[in-house]
């Protein structure tokens, strides 16, 4: 006959094997898993149409995104050559458009030098309207760019420098053949006219590769002026020493410090411009 | 003739009853837990990790190496696409940083050094962040509004291999769109996955505001800053299907 005991006993196991099933789902939520989802139900999950960095079996070599064909400008490296100034783009925030007057301004601004008979001589100031915004842009795409090697104070030991170092000391060959990155505050940099550092980033020299493609024309005068700064900021110029219009006011206290050094280094850099 | 008994339940019907009743009360209830829990899109979405051609450790290069997530996924503040990066980007470090490594042989191929017949074509990626095809995403849109990588994408720099994060389904799309104040943050923060809200200097210094200036509710003053699309507008169906 069946006793309290029984059903006690037939319930909870069911309540158990009930149980299972949820506690699977628990322990497979916590787990990473290699394989996609299931999709029962494909809906339009997946569409024939071409998308970004996919294969296309409409090209021999299936690349679906097509190379960059020598002598000819993406869409976004299109500069306006038409209009009055020399300026960025006021409007957009990401915008890696310059406005340009002429043949030569184009030059300048593209190659960082002006081209006779195929010889170029460097461009000595920025050729873009310096704004204390534009050092700050400049600055963020230093950081991003340059800071990893060359430091964020640009002295060229950044954490990739330093990483490295620390696998040479421990006899890595993963260390391979990397050089210390140029301090880029020393005279080297210092004496190079601004056009020659630009063609730097854009073509890369001795160790380091050419940031072109990753580092649109404006951003790179950009990091340009900012390098400029942080030249500055090494060797500072007193505000004493600079126009009455660009002297900062008197500080007070020591966030307005901060402040004012700022503002020192951007209108020191905007007063090289004007030379 | 003899007459057929009538038909009679034999008794332990009784007792199975309770149990039918038992099960009929509890079945629904338990399969939609079961459902709920199981079918839903945190279940299933989240945690898918595929083994990378190259084993690349985000946890170093954007964690240790503290290299900044626009340095590879250079067009993601420009594009709907956040690109992966091509194998000149690898090769700018890798070309002199660990150059004979086994596990870099794919990018080495890729850029030529390896079978011809692998030269020029891409390290074949994985995706792992996909939505369906129907779905229109853009990633400058979300950038340039202030949200950052680690809300879509949790903490990539402590990855070292990349998982998705979020369930990235309708409902966890919409639940930003129809409140996206709190979730935003200053633009140049965005990639700065360790970015601390209440570090007020740094703030100020973000937004260019003297730090007795700062708002009280910095997601309020945000949506107008970057002057946000209304609610009415971010859950249109037309903004995300069309
Ligand atoms: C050194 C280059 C590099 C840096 C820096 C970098 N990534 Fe990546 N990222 C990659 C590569 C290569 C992949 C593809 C391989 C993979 O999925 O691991 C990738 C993949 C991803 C993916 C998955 C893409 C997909 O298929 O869904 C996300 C999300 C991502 N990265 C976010 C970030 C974030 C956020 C940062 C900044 C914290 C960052 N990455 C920094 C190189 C980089
Ligand atoms: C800014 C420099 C830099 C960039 C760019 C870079 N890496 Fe690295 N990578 C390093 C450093 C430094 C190490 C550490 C080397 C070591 O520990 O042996 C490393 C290590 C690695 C390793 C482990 C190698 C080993 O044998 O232990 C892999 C795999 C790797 N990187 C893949 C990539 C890929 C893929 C890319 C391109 C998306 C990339 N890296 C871009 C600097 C970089
Ligand atoms: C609002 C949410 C959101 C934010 C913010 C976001 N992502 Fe994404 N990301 C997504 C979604 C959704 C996908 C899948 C898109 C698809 O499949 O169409 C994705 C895909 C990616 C991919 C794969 C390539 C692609 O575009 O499909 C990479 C790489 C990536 N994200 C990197 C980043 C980085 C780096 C950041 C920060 C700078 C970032 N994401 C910020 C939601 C976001
Ligand atoms: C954490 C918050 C957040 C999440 C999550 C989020 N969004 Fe958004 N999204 C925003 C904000 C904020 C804007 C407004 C941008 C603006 O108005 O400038 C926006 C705008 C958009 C737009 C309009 C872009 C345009 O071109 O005008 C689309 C499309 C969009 N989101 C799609 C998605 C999809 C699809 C997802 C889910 C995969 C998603 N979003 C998840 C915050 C979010
Ligand atoms: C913020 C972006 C966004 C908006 C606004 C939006 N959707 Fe979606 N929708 C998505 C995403 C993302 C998915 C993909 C869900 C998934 O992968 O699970 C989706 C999926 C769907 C699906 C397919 C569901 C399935 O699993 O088969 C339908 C139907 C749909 N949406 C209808 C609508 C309608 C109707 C509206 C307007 C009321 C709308 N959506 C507004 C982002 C959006």
């Amino acid at each position: 006959m069946f006793r309290i005991q029984h059903y006690f006993m037939i319930g909870s196991s069911v309540f158990l094997l009930l149980l299972l099933p949820l506690m699977i789902i628990a322990l497979k939520r916590h787990e990473r898993s290699a394989t996609p989802r299931l999709a029962i139900i494909q809906d339009m999950d997946k569409m024939p149409y071409l998308k970004p960095q996919r294969k296309s079996d409409l090209f021999a070599d299936t690349r679906g995104m097509r190379p960059h064909i020598a002598g000819t400008l993406a869409r976004e490296d299109f500069i306006y050559i038409n209009q009055a100034e020399t300026q960025l783009h006021p409007n957009n925030w990401a915008a890696t458009h310059v406005v340009l007057n002429s043949k030569m301004q184009y030059e300048k601004v593209l190659y960082g030098q002006v081209l006779r008979d195929g010889q170029g001589d460097w461009v000595k100031a920025i050729p873009i309207h310096v704004t204390p915004e534009f050092v700050n842009r400049g600055q963020q795409k230093f950081d991003v760019y340059c800071g990893p090697c060359h430091g964020d104070n640009g002295r060229g030991n950044g954490l990739v420098n330093q990483y490295v170092a620390q696998l040479r000391t421990e006899g890595s060959p993963d260390a391979g053949t990397w050089v210390q990155p140029t301090d880029l505050t020393s005279p080297a940099v210092k004496y190079m006219p601004d056009g020659q550092i630009y063609g730097v980033i854009t073509n890369g020299i001795a160790a380091m590769a050419a940031y072109k493609d990753q580092i649109p024309v404006v951003d790179r005068w950009a990091i340009v002026a900012y390098v400029r700064a942080l030249e500055l900021a090494a060797a500072p110029v007193p505000a004493s020493k600079l126009p009455a219009q660009d002297r900062p006011p008197e500080p007070t206290g020591k966030v307005a410090k901060v402040a004012t050094d700022g503002m020192q280094v951007a209108a020191a850099t905007s007063q090289e411009q004007k030379q | 003739m003899s007459e057929k008994p009538p038909f009679v339940f034999p008794k332990w019907i009784n007792k199975a009853t309770l149990g039918l009743l038992a099960t009929l009360a509890i079945a629904p209830v338990y399969l939609i837990i079961l459902l709920g829990y199981g079918a839903n899109a945190r279940t299933l979405n989240v945690g898918f990790s595929p083994k990378q051609p190259v084993p690349f450790s985000h946890a170093l290069h954007a964690g240790k190496l503290g290299i900044n997530c626009y340095y590879c996924h250079t067009d993601v503040m420009r594009a709907a696409f956040a690109a992966l990066p091509p194998t000149q980007t690898c090769l700018n470090c890798h070309a002199e940083i660990a150059p004979k490594s086994k596990e870099l042989e794919p990018v080495r191929d890729s850029d030529g050094l390896g079978p011809a017949s692998k030269a020029g074509l891409p390290v074949p990626w994985i995706k792992v962040n996909d939505e369906p095809d129907y779905v229109y995403f853009n990633h400058a849109a979300h950038i340039n509004a202030g949200v950052s990588c680690l809300t879509c994408h949790g903490r990539v720099n402590e990855m070292t291999q990349v998982y998705q994060a979020k369930p990235l389904n309708m409902a966890w799309c919409l639940a930003c769109h129809r409140n996206p104040g709190p979730n935003l943050r200053p633009r140049n923060e965005v990639t700065n996955l360790n970015w601390n809200p209440n570090n007020k200097v740094q703030l100020a210094r973000d937004l260019g505001l003297k730090e007795s200036q700062l708002p009280k509710n910095l997601g309020k003053y945000l949506v107008k800053k970057y002057k946000i699309a209304s609610t009415k507008l971010l859950t249109d169906c037309q903004t995300c299907h069309h």
